[in-house]
């Protein structure tokens, strides 16, 4: 293995909170299928179950922070400086950074799917409904969500390689989710506004969208997504290269 | 021979020159005392030094090649930077094994730099709970972790209580009489005189003197020497 991915792997193992934070996904899931299950959905409407499992692609918001946290958070606790002393070449460190910590969201995502289907074969099987683990969409919509935490934890590193505040990183992350997204694509209409990082992601995890939006096939935001995930990860590297480690 | 070799080394940030046109070299089996006030540039030369900071002219070589060059770094060249690099919730060993893991040092060396900065009765704690002293001596462990000829050391008797800082005073001389080049950047006079062979003094980013102590007049004269060196023309 190389070097610079054992070590990042190494600091990972050597700290809780990347974990703590990571096991806030499988929560969300278990929170949004209940939810779903408890808000009176029909659990014999295949469309339902396929929601339920849609939340594996909300929780890609975690692997987001995650990966914000990856540079980040070495800037935060300067540790980023022993880093490069051992790494001078500051590419492979960022490199190294993205394929750990994407690996590591794609295992977050799996993680997550299988709270998904332990939780909604259990409540579909309190409600009276079947479970139908072969429905051609549980499948899609899970591989689409393991996609989204990968891409989404990769996007992540990127972003806090350009924003080395912590804070302000995730601010803007979750501002862009909660708030800027939504008012930029009413403003630039649904025709442009699927091609938007968050409209993509909720084509690839098949989550459900605002009616208005005409959303891109699973394929097209998959591929939009991964388009998002490089610019980020090359933005980040280029960034990183140039600066200065005061 | 590993010494550093800083040459016309000039570093602005924006509209502020934090370096300007600094040479000197530090010897190989010496202690070079790295004197000036705060914010006179001392710690943007180590850092360029280190390959951290890219200069806007001239270079720093490290036996004769620039940081960012050499094969195994940190088994080359050992830097103390300041007490806060490292995370709160990562325990001293574990600091020091990720950092074994990224250079190839067998784990068994931490083990011995832990003993080395008498910290192994703490090993297992996180670093959280250290206090300022305890930082600096896990920092001192990650600087001699790789065995290095040269050791760049920035302020490295901050927090340290007396017997600590004698301590450092005598793992200094030891290392420099190995035939290593050791570098200590301070600006506490009284610590440097006590130990340096050699000095390096700069003030509001220009050097202003380079040679060894006893130029300057010795250990007694340091201080006045730096005071007139240091002084604001006019």
């Amino acid at each position: 293995m190389l070097p610079q991915i054992r070590t990042e792997f190494r600091k990972l193992t050597t700290i809780r909170s990347p974990w703590l934070l990571l096991a806030a996904g499988p929560l969300i899931v278990v929170a949004g299928v209940t939810g779903l299950a408890v808000s009176g959905a029909s659990v014999h409407d295949p469309a339902v179950q396929s929601r339920a499992m849609a939340h594996v692609g909300l929780a890609a918001v975690v692997t987001l922070i995650f990966g914000i946290l990856a540079v980040g958070g070495e800037y935060r606790h300067g540790t980023i400086t022993d880093t490069f002393l051992s790494f001078p070449g500051r590419r492979a460190v960022i490199a190294a950074k993205l394929a750990v910590y994407g690996l590591v969201g794609a295992a977050a995502g799996l993680v997550s799917s299988a709270a998904a289907l332990i939780a909604t074969a259990a409540w579909w099987a309190a409600k009276g409904g079947t479970f139908h683990l072969s429905a051609s969409g549980t499948w899609l919509t899970l591989a689409g969500g393991v996609a989204a935490n990968c891409a989404f934890a990769v996007i992540g590193v990127g972003l806090g390689a350009l924003i080395r505040n912590v804070t302000g990183a995730v601010a803007l992350a979750l501002a862009w989710i909660a708030l800027i997204e939504g008012i930029a694509g009413q403003l630039v209409g649904s025709g442009l506004a699927r091609w938007l990082p968050f409209y993509a992601s909720e084509a690839l995890d098949r989550s459900s969208a605002p009616a208005a939006t005409q959303l891109l096939p699973q394929w097209g935001g998959g591929l939009v997504l991964i388009g998002y995930a490089a610019v980020f990860a090359a933005a980040g590297v280029l960034v990183t290269l140039r600066r200065d480690v005061t | 021979m590993a010494e550093i070799e800083v040459r016309g080394l000039t570093k602005t940030f924006g509209a502020v020159t934090a370096v300007r046109d600094v040479s000197f070299t530090a010897p190989a089996g010496q202690v070079t005392g790295f004197l000036g006030p705060n914010g006179s540039g001392k710690t943007t030369t180590l850092r360029v030094a280190l390959g951290l900071i890219r200069p806007t002219a001239g270079e720093a070589l490290i036996g004769g090649v620039p940081y960012r060059r050499l094969a195994q770094p940190r088994r080359r060249v050992g830097a103390l930077l300041e007490a806060s690099g490292f995370h709160p919730g990562r325990r001293a060993r574990d600091h020091l094994a990720v950092l074994a893991a990224s250079c190839s040092i067998p784990g068994g060396r931490v083990d011995e730099v832990l003993d080395l900065v008498d910290l192994a009765s703490s090993a297992d704690r996180r670093v959280r709970g250290f206090s300022l002293g305890m930082r600096q001596r896990l920092g001192l462990a990650a600087a001699l972790l790789g065995d290095p000829q040269v050791l760049l050391l920035d302020e490295p008797a901050n927090g340290l209580d007396p017997a600590g800082i004698a301590w450092l005073r005598g793992l200094l001389r030891t290392l420099a009489d190995e035939g290593r080049t050791v570098v200590v950047a301070s600006h506490v006079l009284s610590e440097v005189a006590q130990t340096a062979d050699h000095v390096v003094i700069v003030n509001a980013g220009e050097l202003r003197f380079a040679g060894p102590l006893h130029e300057l007049g010795g250990s007694a004269a340091l201080e006045s020497a730096f005071l007139r060196l240091t002084a604001v023309p006019g």
